[in-house]
């Protein structure tokens, strides 16, 4: 470990914002992953002056920076697995501006997503990328891992609703990246580089982001399948018909049984069920949508079609994909529902076939993995229930991955839609992206040459995500 | 890999449940601490990682760390809203005894300034956790095992003595100075409200809208632990400062863990009386009750008590 000039730190955040105690070290080493590292200090910047000041120092001192939204990663992006310097940017939270005239906002990066929304829904508008952990997710963390959500099928990623930012480089530079119109055609698009980029390229301190309307109609339906092909069929066929959902997603016969199981929800238990919406300022355009969906499904032998407009009604047909997280957690006392190959893609004709997959190989490695997702943007999501005390559970999971990631690429998927790379997902990404892994190299050079800005990430994590970290769970030798 | 200590043997018990917890960190959103602080490491996830911690063997057991799982202040809305349904308070509650009996003391939730201390033992009785007790030599102990941080002790104590450690600006002082500042600082500052930390108080996101420092605001809400622990002087503190009208939220009848909502009516009533002896209209002071979580209807109770202010107006 190197030694950090903490008081130089403190000069430059001040005392109350940086802790170096071993207690709160250890809690910042970890994220929502499987991994945990120590960092060697925190500090909370809350300008951009202190960002560009603690980088300046970071890159004089060749000392790892590692910024850091909510914590709510899931493949490791924030463990510090080489030290350094975590810079929690939840002290930039300001929403500095909404402009309804030019239809952008501009914040920092520490803002709360839900929070954004907040600010937004009294002028009738919403940030529409919102993932699953929206309520702490940051701006910042978003950008970093190009985050999505339910709704990304209709209105996209993070990418998409991205404009321009300010981002701190490693040398303490401050440049200012894309623009505050909606369309740019002005050389390299900087700012779409960034997104994704996992903290390892720059430091986002500023973002313009563009928002939309919130629809004056939502219609939610749900299809129960007795096999997967047919479910698999009837998301290819809703894709390739144009319809524009808002939402598709797909629950699996192991899901729908775990939401049983332990919420008592009383669902018929099936193969498969997809639920879908659609959403528009005008309710005919909506029903055009909805029927358009209902017919396909029908067509592909689906049952108990049905779809409304009434919000109470909306949140029971949502009921079961809602309570599907949580429903994983409490499954079983003994088995712990760790995030591992998480959010794979594959295009919708493979959907079913993913899987199917997936089922295939669980059982072949005596693992529970299940099957949901957000299928109209092809993202598919498992959970590995395993006993982590278990040193030959991490060995079939280990080896369950490494096929689930062979069929997705073997069809052309990818190994993150929405949760990132990080650590836990190096390997598949280095597979996938073997003829493009220099230039990706050579661009973090050109930006960071002392390597200093996320290091031992993306393309140069560890492939064994096992050893790569110590592991958040105590497992028997 | 990692071998437990056995040195944890009340917190033993937890080790599958801190493997359960899928560390999602949705609790931060609930906790008054964190909103407070802003520190992830002050989050109910990061007691929970510390718990892991020092039962894998991974941290040993220091000062920080007792500090870490010592402040809570059992409000449980982190437990309440956990998918994975962790308890996270008994866990805590475990890691405190197995710290305790290594020698390690945290701040607790509440304490006593033995030197204002009158040891007229009233704390004792008031307390509804039992968690205070007189030693000879030691004057006022408290178990910070059994304290809950409700602070009813804080109110009865007729010498200012008992206090609220690491109170993230709920000590009497505090409030005082909060409520003051608002009023003064606020062209249209009518009204402070005390918030029970259960009400699921608006207003309290974890960034800043664009206008939040510049909008001018009619109320302030000013959360504390529990509606119990409200002091007369506190109550009365912002009429000092201009305030047209103060509001008590605290949980329904049955609701609350301290039954501290039940003192604070009894003293919201008290003082009705006393504000009606020197011709100041009662309605200024008023008690609501909110069911956890019920942000709308504390929003609406605030919006009719401000139109009712502005129908009085200011006091003469």
């Amino acid at each position: 470990m190197k030694t950090i000039d903490e008081e130089r730190l403190r000069a430059i955040v001040g005392e109350a914002n940086i802790k170096t105690d071993p207690s709160d070290l250890y809690i910042y080493g970890s994220d929502s992953s499987v991994h945990h590292a120590m960092p060697w200090a925190v500090v909370r910047p809350k300008t951009t002056a202190q960002v560009q000041a603690v980088l300046r120092y970071a890159n004089e001192a060749l000392i790892p920076v590692i910024a850091r939204g909510g914590g709510s990663g899931m493949c490791g992006q924030t463990v510090p697995v080489m030290g350094g310097i975590i810079l929690d940017m939840k002290g930039m939270n300001k929403i500095l501006e909404i402009n309804l005239a030019d239809v952008y906002c501009r914040v920092e990066p520490g803002v709360v997503d839900d929070d954004l929304n907040l600010a937004l829904k009294p002028h009738g508008m919403f940030f529409p990328p919102t993932p699953a952990s929206s309520r702490i997710a940051t701006i910042g963390g978003e950008i970093a891992n190009n985050a999505s959500g339910v709704r990304s099928v209709k209105y996209g990623a993070t990418r998409d609703a991205v404009l321009g930012m300010k981002v701190v480089l490693p040398n303490g530079d401050l440049v200012n990246l894309g623009a505050r119109t909606r369309v740019e055609a002005s050389g390299y698009q900087l700012h779409k580089l960034m997104v994704g980029s996992e903290g390892t390229l720059g430091i986002v301190v500023e973002a313009t982001l563009s928002f939309v309307p919130i629809p004056e109609f939502r219609c939610m339906g749900i299809a129960n399948f007795n096999t997967l092909k047919d479910a698999g069929d009837a998301i290819s066929s809703i894709m390739a018909s144009g319809a524009i959902p808002s939402m598709l997603e797909l629950v699996d016969d192991v899901a729908i049984k775990a939401v049983n199981k332990t919420m008592n929800l009383g669902l018929k238990e099936v193969a498969a069920a997809l639920i879908f919406e659609a959403d528009g300022m005008v309710r005919e355009a909506v029903d055009y949508e909805i029927n358009k969906m209902k017919v396909i499904c029908q067509k592909h032998n689906g049952e108990d079609i049905y779809a409304s407009y009434d919000p109470k009604e909306r949140d029971k047909i949502f009921l079961g994909r809602k309570s599907l997280f949580p429903a994983l957690s409490k499954y079983d006392d003994n088995l712990a529902s760790t995030s591992l190959a998480d959010d794979m893609a594959v295009p919708y004709s493979k959907m079913a076939e993913m899987a199917g997959k997936i089922h295939e190989i669980a059982d072949k490695y005596n693992i529970v993995m299940t099957a949901y997702g957000h299928c109209g943007s092809g993202c598919m999501h498992t959970k590995i229930l395993m006993d982590t005390k278990r040193k030959d559970q991490w060995e079939s999971a280990r080896k369950a991955i490494t096929e689930v990631y062979d069929y997705v690429r073997s069809v052309n998927g990818t190994t993150s839609a929405e949760h990132g790379i990080g650590l836990s997902k190096a390997e598949s990404f280095k597979i996938e992206k073997a003829d493009s892994l220099h230039l990706l190299s050579l661009i973090k050079k050109a930006v960071d040459p002392n390597n200093i800005l996320n290091p031992g990430k993306l393309s140069q994590a560890p492939e064994d995500w096992v050893t790569a970290t110590n592991l958040r769970y105590s497992v028997n030798s | 890999m990692k071998n437990k200590t056995k040195a944890f043997k009340h917190l033993e018990k937890w080790e599958g449940t801190l493997a359960n917890c899928i560390r999602c960190g949705y609790c931060f959103e609930h906790c008054p601490l964190f909103k407070y602080t802003g520190w992830e490491s002050d989050a109910p996830r990061a007691k929970i990682i510390t718990a892991f911690g020092l039962l894998s063997g991974e941290m040993g057991p220091s000062e920080s760390a007792a500090h870490k799982l010592f402040s809570c202040f059992y409000c449980k809305r982190c437990e309440a809203a956990c998918s994975s349904g962790v308890k996270l308070t008994e866990v805590f509650t475990d890691a405190k005894k197995d710290l305790i009996e290594m020698g390690f003391n945290g701040p607790g939730t509440t304490s006593t300034t033995q030197m204002n201390c009158a040891r007229c033992l009233i704390c004792l009785g008031a307390c509804p956790h039992e968690a205070r007790s007189h030693e000879k030599g030691r004057g006022i102990v408290v178990d910070p095992v059994k304290c809950k941080g409700c602070g009813i002790c804080i109110e009865v104590c007729p010498a200012g003595a008992a206090k609220i450690q690491n109170s993230f600006g709920t000590n009497r002082k505090d409030l005082m100075e909060r409520a003051s500042l608002f009023m003064t600082t606020h062209t249209s500052a009518k009204a402070i409200v005390f918030a029970c930390n259960w009400s699921y108080y608006p207003d309290l996101q974890a960034s800043a809208l664009p206008d939040a420092e510049t909008r001018d605001k009619s109320y302030e809400i000013l959360v504390n632990m529990c509606g119990g622990r409200l002091e007369r002087q506190l109550l009365m503190a912002p009429f000092i400062h201009n305030a047209w009208g103060v509001m008590v939220a605290v949980c329904p009848d049955e609701k609350c863990e301290h039954n501290g909502n039940l003192r604070a009516k009894e003293r919201v009533e008290d003082l009705r009386n006393t504000l009606k002896s020197i011709r100041i209209d009662p309605e200024r002071l008023q008690l609501v009750q909110i069911p956890a979580g019920d942000k709308t209807k504390f929003q609406a109770e605030i919006d009719t008590f401000v139109d009712r202010l502005n129908v009085l107006g200011p006091i003469r």
